[in-house]
């Protein structure tokens, strides 16, 4: 069974958010609206950041899209309390029994990359709009705690990426086995050039970035 | 044991029972319990499911798409691999044609205005009733001559329903088939035109390009077609390991592209023609030009004489004389240092492409700009080959049948247009789109009598918006074709509204971007949700309805017919990658790839290339100077002075510099408005759908509402924090309400509003949420053109 | 001729106006509070101002609050009874109430917190001891458990005396006090055996005092979260948790004292030795505060500085000052000089410990969850009328449980006043009468 990871080129990304879409069509990952946006309650499971630092005119914008990690040591596996959340032995995936959850956000609270979403009210698809739903994935009621699954449905399906690879325009993810040494990610993984976010935290993300710049 | 039944048991128990039942009936999806009941749960089930081949249409690109449709419902849209321009990948506002589709506040069926424009009654009629409303009117206006005052606006135009619209018009007697170009970037078009003699945009063969020099293009967010271009950019940083792309912008303010880029270089507005002249002082100047290409392939280059031995001067004269960076630094604020270094990283790193469209061209200068970019891709050498600029090759429909004869309509076609082209107001332009509001308002050259609006918003778009509604309110008889409630077709009397684009069969055209044409073919994903009709057969229905003979000219049934009858022509090239022996194998081929091309791009047909009077890229356009001199009579200096054009002499015809005008007093309105559009903005009509509304500014984490960048020394001076409200106001004495970003990336000469929201109708998303720039921006048009001008408007900042 | 403790129990039989006004308003407050919940219930936990980052605000500071309050009861009728300390006598019970009206209310509030408050058995049925939470569940119940067993077992012989007391009392609270009693005659056996049994109690509540707010503490703790990852954290919040028990029965014990005439029992010495034990407190809590910011800001690690910063001058500062204020700057000066240190100024001085303890707990969990390590989007956290509301339910409940046990039981246990033994420095205070 592989043991997914991926890999994201922050050289290519352009913060155009197509895999931010994707997934949450993908996902059935529906809009908050504006008064609960401004709360900072959208729900982007693969969000971009975008930093912007300096001084006119010296300023620089660092683009980081950031799905869940799916790390290695989950910091959020440890503390759930019920065993919702639990990390796949086959393949690696850390994933959420939406079932189980009691939502107390323990594990939003620990995942260090800020990776997890709580639907804060029940979702409310507006008339007609439940009909773009994505029968493969679940809907979640209100209460609980969701995040990425690198689109766990579509891997069972035999698509081999999940919704973010497979719109971004850049072409700059990718996404694979990293057990296997010859894969397309392990062979970035081992670049000079990548790094994973807050290593020296000791999560062991799944998710490696390449370095922007030549 | 019998346990026996007390009466207080049985009460008890009953008392549980009635509570239950009572539960029952407030069913499953009650809010409380839903709080409290098990997760929904789909059912598993076998579904139908289909991966249907179809194109995007949130912008021009045309990007290639696979919808899934799973029981007849649309569930999610991904990229067509086999589109060459997109090769399965997408953007956002692709991903958001879902809600385009299924946008609860959608026009249901045709509907006619009860009670006042703007009041927001309506009532739904039937299809006859509309048509037949519509042929009523026309068919009258036909009879009293008056077939010319009737105005076709178009927008956001694809495929065959352009000239399917021009037929109609010319057809039934009118010149005023109007559309967009001219508030978007038809200056950058014409400066194509007058250089290499091709009147449109540009491709480019990002694939093998080294460096790239960008005057304001936002191409890694709006510059369609936009995947193409973020894909190259992606292949151009890391595809290719022997060569990294080098990318330099220069912008009016820090845009992601900017950000992603090797160099942001701020720039004055509006004088980005004289860096690029600069630039092309130092290339000159060094002996770094392509001299082969210079001498094979332009023309006025070197000082040269006419027919007449008439001396003029070239290109490199005017150069030389006028344009060294020191000079160039006074006009832009960009350091000499820079733009010599510049110049020569762009010559010594081939191939180098220079672009420049909106940002740079929608100025009263914007032409002139936009030559002097295109100059320096002749200067080295990047027309036409590897890695520069292509001139992408039409695809060959079969040419439309002749129109019937038919002397109203002649008599019609023949009138003046409303907009102004064709006489010296504008004597470069075909559209005039934002003359309309005084033409309409003056009655002149006459009254309109009919407006009809296919994917377009004048009331939302238009610079001076508050003119154009003044406008509206002369004419009597306004039919919208929108499928939504826009702000415009809120003021219409007639709703017909068209399907959405996962609806319909329409092709689109890929615009200038691979060189080689490529057809798509948008099929529908799903039945039409309500009862909309295609504006392409409402059309042929009214033309059918109207008396002969401009039904004569219109010998199909439906607009499926016309796209066929068009794409035969691709069929019968035996051009391409499909091929058949009969059409509808060809067809059915097409539909199930739902896209043709025909590469590759073939270097060096310099004959269909340079298609200018001198069949050489022209330095001096001979085509300007001829034009002008039409127009003009023997009036040249009158003519340069009505079009307030500065230059004169051989200077107008060669790319040059002059200063753009600007509305408002420098003191008064310290700041230029620079109104950008997003990757999220999908060209004005996105504001409806709460998908990109929830992620629109990401480089300000903003959602859902309007944002002013603004420099953050300059507004600490002004007393403005983060986050403030302020007051925007310009010199019309308009003024608009925006909370304010403090963001390092803006001049402190510019503040940017980004287009997109300020919708006053068009949904509950979309009414009534942030502003619209464009109530602000002065109706400037550069003359030459045609072309608005609306970074021209300076404004004032002031806290609430 | 006056009965003894006469005014032990003529709130027993006797119910004044102002009773029945003090019930009524906590059960609007508290009947204000569950249409509150009931609102979350039905439309989720949006209905707070708790978003992203900020997960945890108002509900939790409350989980923490309440659990510390509980901890004096059992250090004042537990810990003080181990080291013998006799002049606990009169507090035992009415702070061991403190306890176990307050702990519901701990345990309570994150139950109020979760955002799936129906599938709460799948906490017993699921439940993995790696995580933090279920040693909470597991210690807090433990603690809940075994303290309502010891207060009731406490008043088993006044029970009784109760019992035998009101044989024409209703019927309800006639069986209410034959029920409790269980059948205690008061047999020397029998204190011999209720002593016995409060001996290991006391030991065992001892241990849970510690265990308790530690686990609780570790529920930060042991994340990796900036700010509450720190060693210091389980005796940090195990001295704050006794700093504002013991702040709280001394409040307790004054209003009980005033309002039902308690001056007999409950005299300025006992508030002045609380007063003692607050500075003593203080200054130890005050140690831990400092040695936990100089830690900060001398290592001045980016991701800790930005919690620091939060707090000491950025959006969360008024909360840091403010509890600094109310913890220590105004106590301390009341408690330290004797004159300042009577019954009214102790009263000052828990008041002003208690808010300032909430604010600590709030000035723990917020910020630092407010400050995320990655530049996403920051919250700000305004909590609603909703949180507020079951906040003061919650303090309602305490309140009204309380007035209940009063209407009810002595509030100072009778049997307890009769074994003190008399020491030179209790010469002042006059002898029970023999009973």
């Amino acid at each position: 069974m592989p043991h997914w990871a991926m890999v994201i080129d922050l050289d290519k990304c352009v913060g155009c958010q197509s895999c931010s879409a994707a997934c949450q069509a993908e996902n059935n990952v529906l809009f908050v609206g504006p008064e609960q946006a401004e709360l900072g309650r959208a729900i982007f499971w693969n969000e971009v950041f975008c930093h912007i630092e300096g001084e006119y005119p010296h300023v620089k914008a660092t683009i980081v899209p950031r799905p869940c990690f799916h790390c290695e040591n989950p910091p959020c596996v440890k503390v759930c309390p019920v065993g919702a959340t639990y990390k796949r032995e086959e393949d690696g995936l850390v994933l959420q029994r939406y079932e189980r959850c009691i939502g107390c956000r323990y594990c939003a609270v620990a995942c260090p990359y800020g990776a997890r979403y709580f639907t804060w009210h029940a979702p409310e698809w507006p008339e007609g709009m439940d009909r773009y739903q994505n029968p493969d994935v679940l809907l979640r009621p209100v209460g609980i705690v969701e995040k990425c699954t690198f689109c766990i449905h579509r891997l069972e399906k035999g698509l081999p990426i999940p919704a973010c690879n497979q719109a971004c325009p850049a072409d700059a993810r990718y996404f694979g086995d990293l057990d296997d040494p010859n894969s397309e990610v392990s062979q970035l993984a081992r670049s000079p050039r990548a790094l994973r976010l807050l290593e020296d935290l000791g999560t062991e993300p799944r998710v490696f970035y390449l370095k922007e710049g030549a | 044991m019998v346990t026996k039944l007390t009466r207080r048991d049985f009460l008890r128990i009953a008392g549980v029972g009635t509570a239950a039942a009572a539960l029952c009936e407030i069913g499953p999806r009650a809010p409380l319990l839903r709080a409290l009941g098990p997760d929904e749960q789909v059912a598993a089930q076998a579904h139908q499911e289909v991966w249907q081949a179809t194109i995007c249409q949130q912008c021009q690109a045309g990007c290639g798409l696979l919808v899934r449709v799973v029981d007849g419902r649309a569930v999610k849209i991904e990229g067509n691999p086999l589109h060459p321009s997109n090769k399965g990948k997408i953007c956002p506002k692709a991903q958001a044609g879902l809600q385009v589709l299924y946008d609860p506040d959608r026009i249901k069926g045709p509907m006619r205005r009860v009670g006042e424009r703007g009041e927001g009654q309506w009532e739904p009629i039937s299809w006859d009733e509309a048509i037949g409303q519509v042929v009523d009117r026309l068919a009258e206006l036909r009879d009293e001559g008056q077939s010319h005052t009737v105005v076709f606006l178009t927008g956001r135009v694809l495929g065959q329903m352009e000239g399917l619209i021009a037929r109609f018009c010319q057809a039934y007697g009118t010149p005023n088939h109007i559309t967009h170009n001219s508030i978007s970037a038809a200056a950058t078009e014409v400066a194509h035109w007058l250089t290499q003699g091709h009147r449109d945009f540009l491709g480019y063969d990002w694939e093998h390009t080294n460096y790239l020099l960008s005057f304001g293009v936002s191409m890694l967010e709006a510059w369609r077609p936009t995947v193409r271009n973020v894909k190259a950019y992606g292949h151009m940083r890391r595809g290719r390991p022997q060569r990294r792309l080098r990318m330099v912008q220069v912008d009016t303010r820090f845009s992601i592209t900017a950000a992603k880029a090797d160099e942001w270089v701020p720039i004055r507005p509006g004088t980005d023609g004289a860096l690029a002249l600069g630039i092309a002082y130092v290339i000159i100047n060094e002996g770094l030009y392509d001299k082969d290409f210079v001498a094979q392939h332009t023309f006025g280059f070197e000082d040269w004489s006419d027919e007449k031995s008439i001396q003029h001067m070239g290109f490199k004269t005017l150069v030389l004389r006028d344009y060294a960076p020191s000079q160039v630094e006074a006009i832009t604020g960009v350091p000499a240092e820079t733009i010599t270094r510049i110049a020569r990283e762009f010559a010594t790193n081939r191939p180098a492409v220079a672009i420049g469209d909106r940002g740079i061209s929608m100025w009263s200068n914007g032409l002139f700009n936009q030559i002097a970019v295109h100059a320096l891709n002749a200067l080295v050498g990047s027309i036409d080959t590897r890695g520069g600029v292509l001139t992408q090759r039409v695809a060959p429909f079969l040419p439309w049948p002749e129109l019937a004869t038919d002397p109203v309509a002649e008599e019609g076609r023949s009138q003046p247009r409303v907009d102004h082209v064709g006489t010296r107001r504008y004597p470069l332009a075909e559209d005039v789109y934002q003359q309309l509001p005084e033409s309409i308002i003056g009655d002149d050259p006459y009254p309109v009598n009919a407006l009809f609006l296919y994917y377009t918003n004048p009331l939302f778009s238009s610079p001076e918006v508050g003119r154009f509604y003044e406008a509206f309110e002369k004419v009597p008889f306004i039919v919208s074709f929108s499928p939504f409630l826009d702000d415009s077709t809120a003021y219409a009397d007639l709703i017909l509204p068209d399907h959405t684009y996962l609806e319909r069969l329409q092709d689109v055209a890929l615009p200038p971007s691979l060189g080689y044409p490529v057809v798509g073919l948008a099929q529908p994903a799903v039945a039409p949700l309500f009862d909309t009709r295609h504006t392409g057969d409402v059309l042929l229905e009214i033309a059918h309805v109207l008396k002969e003979p401009v039904a004569r000219s219109f010998p199909w049934r439906s607009f499926a017919e016309v796209v066929q009858y068009r794409i035969s022509g691709l069929w019968l090239s035996e051009q391409g990658d499909i091929t058949a022996t009969e059409f509808d194998f060809f067809w059915e081929e097409f539909a199930r790839r739902s896209v043709w091309s025909d590469p590759p791009y073939n270097f060096g047909e310099w004959g269909r290339v340079l298609a200018t009077p001198s069949g050489r890229f022209e330095f001096y356009s001979q085509s300007l100077r001829d034009q002008l001199a039409k127009v003009a009579g023997d009036d040249l200096e009158g003519l340069l002075e009505e079009l307030r054009v500065q230059a004169r002499g051989d200077e107008v015809y060669l790319p040059h510099y002059e200063p753009p005008h600007a509305v408002g007093d420098p003191q008064e309105y310290p700041f230029f408005l620079n109104t950008y559009k997003l990757m999220a903005h999908a060209e004005g009509r996105g504001a409806n759908l709460p998908q990109l509304q929830e992620m629109l500014g990401l480089h300000v984490n903003r959602k859902w509402d309007s944002w002013l960048e603004i420099n953050p020394g300059v507004a600490r001076a002004l007393g403005i924090a983060d986050d403030d409200w302020v007051w925007v106001e310009s010199p019309l004495g308009e003024k608009i309400q925006v909370r304010a970003v403090l963001y390092p990336g803006a001049r402190p000469d510019v503040v940017c509003i980004p287009f997109e929201l300020g919708h006053r109708a068009y949904g509950h998303w979309a009414k009534g949420r942030g502003v619209n720039p464009n109530w602000l921006i002065a109706n400037e048009t550069a003359g030459l053109t045609g072309t608005s001008a609306p970074f021209a408007t300076r404004v004032k900042v002031y806290k609430v | 001729m006056e009965r003894e403790h006469e005014a032990l129990l003529r709130p027993l039989e006797q119910t004044g106006r102002g009773f029945y006004l003090l019930i009524a308003i906590l059960l609007a407050v508290i009947g204000w509070g569950i249409f509150a919940y009931f609102q979350q219930i039905r439309l989720g936990l949006g209905v707070t101002g708790l978003s992203r980052p900020i997960f945890w605000g108002v509900y939790i500071t409350n989980f923490v609050f309440f659990i510390g309050l509980s901890h004096a009861g059992t250090l004042v009728s537990a810990i003080l009874r181990i080291v013998g300390a006799e002049w606990r006598r009169p507090f035992t019970r009415l702070a061991e109430a403190v306890t176990v009206f307050s702990l519901p209310f701990g345990a309570g509030s994150i139950l109020l917190d979760m955002g799936r408050i129906d599938r709460i058995w799948r906490v017993l049925l699921h439940g993995r001891f790696q995580s933090p939470i279920l040693w909470d569940v597991t210690a807090v119940s433990t603690y809940l458990i075994s303290s309502v067993v010891f207060f009731y077992i406490a008043m088993i012989p006044d029970i009784a005396t109760l019992r035998d007391l009101y044989p024409h009392a209703p019927a309800w609270r006639r069986q209410l006090y034959r029920v409790l009693a269980l059948g205690w005659q008061g047999t020397e056996a029998q204190y011999h055996r209720l002593e016995r049994i409060m001996g290991w109690f006391a030991v065992f509540l001892t241990l849970l005092v510690v265990t308790v707010h530690t686990v609780v503490s570790w529920i930060f703790g042991l994340t990796i979260v900036p700010g509450w990852h720190s060693a210091i954290i389980g005796p940090y919040f195990l001295v704050g948790a006794i700093f504002s028990g013991v702040a709280a029965v001394s409040v307790v014990a004054a209003l009980l004292r005033w309002v039902l005439g308690l001056q007999r029992y409950i005299t300025p010495r006992h508030f002045n030795y609380l007063g003692q034990f607050l500075v003593a407190l203080a200054i130890t809590w005050f140690y831990f505060t400092f040695a936990e910011v100089l830690t900060t800001i001398y290592g001045a690690e980016p991701s800790h500085m930005a919690v620091f910063w939060a707090k000491f001058r950025e959006e969360f500062s008024w909360a840091f000052f403010a509890m600094f204020f109310f913890c220590f700057l105004l106590p301390l000066p009341i408690l330290v000089w004797k004159r300042t240190r009577t019954i009214f100024g102790v009263v000052v001085a828990g008041l002003s410990i208690n808010l300032g303890m909430w604010l600590e707990r709030y000035t723990v969990i917020v910020p630092s969850l407010a400050r995320p390590r990655l530049p996403y989007e920051w919250g700000v956290y305004t909590p609603t009328w909703i949180e507020w509301s079951v906040t003061a339910a919650c303090f309602a409940g305490l309140i009204l449980l309380y007035a209940l046990f009063a209407k009810l039981f002595p509030v100072v246990a009778i049997w307890e006043l009769k074994e003190e033994t008399p020491t030179p420095s209790h010469a002042e205070q006059p002898k029970p009468a023999e009973a």
